[in-house]
């Protein structure tokens, strides 16, 4: 008796929940329309904004100081959320900022592909917008960040130049299911192997390739676990007694790699390429040990996400880019640069600059 | 002796295959890196077996380590302190850790899992909440402290070859471990608690204290490791550094001969286990052909036909023996 009554409890509540959630009957992208239009009826000053990394990283923390100058600045509230354990927690965040009912969100999503439903989830409820990495699939109303290729094949151009009569070269990167390594990973290889833009090409990391004088050798990953990515690149070095290059495409990775290298008595020998703008890299620069890298500009993603959000909120959507897509170019940083670049890196940290929209296009 | 015979053997199988498979696996660099990397997971699987012994278990190792590993150049570099300091401060944290583990699960009857469960999660927790989530490094200082994890002590007469200073470490607590748990009563009383805590309590020896023991060796050897694992690696993140090496370090010590069970174990099995494992890792980028994204199946493949043969062969042994008995009587 008492499971029948418990039965039809649950059924009575599952098709409560199907018709009550009024959400989830408009398509996304219809809902985000809607909720664009609504501002411009009755814009809202003050909003909570969320800005949400796909992990914890220092990388993350200039982004931060970017979107609370902009919260400064536009009168916004602003929180921001780095997600520690994968998908599922940045999932359970945005969950959270949606109940809490935050106006809009700027994510980083993790693995876009997978997840897609999620994004649209909340793209159902609140204003949602990516950076750093995109998911063009979903609902989102806007791209805020880099052509991760693009930037690959800054770093591609590092390598030719440090190894301008060929050679063999190792890709060290953290996750290669995230978007920005898989572009970034194609746009080295195709650099370095003088080939057109291709985004149907899927090279297996496993096998080396070997185009004209360049061979790219394996691709490793190390799940962000320091010791194996110093260990990565000690054993393709023990494996490859003629390894002239190692490209890190995740900001600790050119820093391991040093440190591989300083143990085995390679420095200099061995070039170094990285991406991002971890102290020992821009260290490794000023003292050559490293060739260059490839650096993003995170605290722009952090201030125009919460920018172009603040100004939906206000009911002004021609903040939005017709394309869906805002630009913000990497910079390849040499010894040329190096120094005028951490001055200005050490600035923004400090917190007293403001956004730069001089130096990036709407695309 | 004989509970180590399976893991040698899986080791030396492992190492003459991949010696074949690949000219640079017995390269002097190589070899010494896997010394280096042996003898910090081995570390831990040391400590770990101590608490495997009691019947206990210890999931905070991976939150231990990134303590210590995150702490160590923190005070170093943010608050200034000098190297002994630091290094007398992360030990003395982590025995204390571990002796409020240990009382917890001695006196306060929790079941270890969960004492060391929330063990992980606040000591990462604190790391991260200390800086803020901030990676910390040496930032190219303290060359001294950091030999303890990245140096190389030249052998006379010999050129190619250093040997790496944690293996130093490493031959110094697996030696003061034999020492105990042989030759002392302590020892012996160790693995009694083991194999019948109540037996144990009857027969007078002092459970809860050999158990808080245990733990506090098992929380020093963790925090010793996070500290040499930093000096090595040369920064640390608070969100990552140390995830899943409490697996690695029971892994290693199961391989080695430790019985979850408790109340068996042999330290030379524990380090060969750990070696196991970082020749594995290794084999996978070293051997071409190998596919490296299939990395953790290979490890668990090869461990597991290497388990199946090794109790194979015991029962085939124990059933000769069987045979044999009948036929002389």
């Amino acid at each position: 008796m008492r499971r029948t009554l418990l039965g039809t409890l649950a059924v009575s509540l599952i098709t409560l929940a199907s018709f009550g959630g009024a959400n989830n009957a408009v398509p996304p992208k219809q809902r985000q329309a809607e909720l664009v239009l609504g501002y411009t009826k009755n814009p809202i000053v003050k909003p909570k904004l969320a800005f949400v990394t796909n992990g914890v990283a220092d990388f993350w923390v200039i982004a931060q100081r970017g979107a609370e100058q902009a919260g400064v600045d536009s009168g916004a509230i602003v929180t921001v959320h780095m997600p520690a354990e994968g998908i599922a927690d940045q999932k359970r965040i945005m969950e959270d900022l949606v109940a809490q009912g935050v106006k809009g969100i700027a994510v980083s999503p993790i693995d876009p592909a997978n997840e897609l439903e999620i994004l649209d989830q909340i793209a159902g409820r609140t204003l949602l917008i990516t950076q750093d990495s995109d998911a063009p699939a979903s609902a989102r109303l806007a791209y805020i960040g880099l052509d991760n290729y693009d930037a690959g094949r800054m770093a591609g151009k590092l390598v030719k130049e440090a190894l301008p009569s060929g050679g063999e070269i190792a890709i060290f990167v953290g996750r290669l299911e995230q978007d920005n390594a898989f572009r970034r990973r194609q746009g080295v290889m195709d650099e370095i192997f003088d080939r057109a833009r291709d985004d149907t090409r899927i090279e297996n990391p496993n096998t080396p390739i070997t185009i004209g004088k360049y061979t790219v050798l394996k691709t490793l990953t190390d799940q962000f676990d320091r010791t194996k990515a110093k260990a990565n690149v000690e054993d393709m070095m023990s494996a490859n007694p003629n390894l002239g290059c190692v490209v890190g495409l995740f900001a600790y990775n050119p820093v391991l790699a040093l440190e591989a290298l300083k143990s085995g008595g390679k420095i200099g020998k061995i070039k170094v390429v990285g991406f991002d703008e971890a102290p020992e890299t821009l260290a490794g620069i000023r003292d050559g040990s490293v060739q260059g890298t490839v650096v993003q500009d995170p605290y722009n993603y952090g201030y125009r996400s919460i920018q172009m959000l603040n100004a939906v909120c206000l009911g002004k959507p021609d903040a939005l880019p017709k394309s869906g897509f805002i630009d913000i170019p990497a910079v390849t940083v040499t010894p040329a640069n190096v120094d005028a670049f951490e001055a200005d890196l050490k600035k923004k940290l400090a917190g007293n600059a403001s956004g730069n929209s001089a130096g990036d296009t709407a695309k | 002796m004989k509970k180590i015979l399976g893991i040698t053997g899986i080791f030396l199988a492992i190492v003459i295959a991949t010696s074949i498979l690949s000219p640079n696996f017995l390269t002097a660099y190589n070899i010494e890196n896997l010394l280096r990397r042996t003898s910090l997971f081995g570390i831990l699987s040391i400590g770990v077996g101590f608490v495997i012994l009691t019947a206990g278990i210890d999931l905070s190792i991976g939150g231990v380590v990134c303590l210590a590993g995150i702490l160590t150049p923190y005070l170093l570099t943010q608050m200034g302190w000098s190297a002994p300091e630091t290094v007398a401060v992360i030990l003395l944290m982590s025995v204390a850790i571990g002796f409020l583990q240990g009382g917890l699960v001695a006196f306060g009857r929790i079941q270890p899992f969960l004492v060391t469960l929330c063990g992980l999660l606040i000591f990462r927790g604190i790391a991260r909440g200390v800086t803020m989530d901030q990676t910390q490094g040496f930032q190219g200082k303290f060359a001294e402290l950091r030999w303890i994890g990245n140096g190389r002590i030249s052998i006379p007469g010999v050129e190619e070859f250093s040997l790496p200073a944690p293996v130093l470490s490493l031959i110094i607590i697996a030696i003061l471990s034999m020492i105990f748990l042989n030759c002392t009563v302590w020892g012996r009383w160790m693995k009694a608690v083991g194999r019948s805590p109540s037996a144990a309590r009857y027969s007078g020896i002092p459970v809860a204290r050999l158990q808080i023991l245990a733990y506090s060796i098992c929380s020093l050897l963790s925090g010793f490791g996070g500290l040499l694992f930093v000096c090595d690696v040369g920064s640390a993140q608070p969100s990552d550094f140390g995830n899943f090496y409490e697996l690695y370090a029971i892994a290693a010590a199961v391989l080695g001969g430790y019985r979850l069970s408790g109340g068996e174990g042999s330290v030379v099995g524990v380090i060969i286990g750990a070696a196991v494992m970082q020749v594995l890792r290794n084999a996978i980028v070293l051997v071409s052909w190998l596919p490296y994204t299939a990395e953790f199946a290979v490890i668990g493949l090869v461990i597991l036909i290497g388990v199946l043969a090794d109790e194979f062969l015991r029962r085939y042994a124990a059933n000769r023996a069987r045979t044999q008995v009948k036929g002389t009587s």
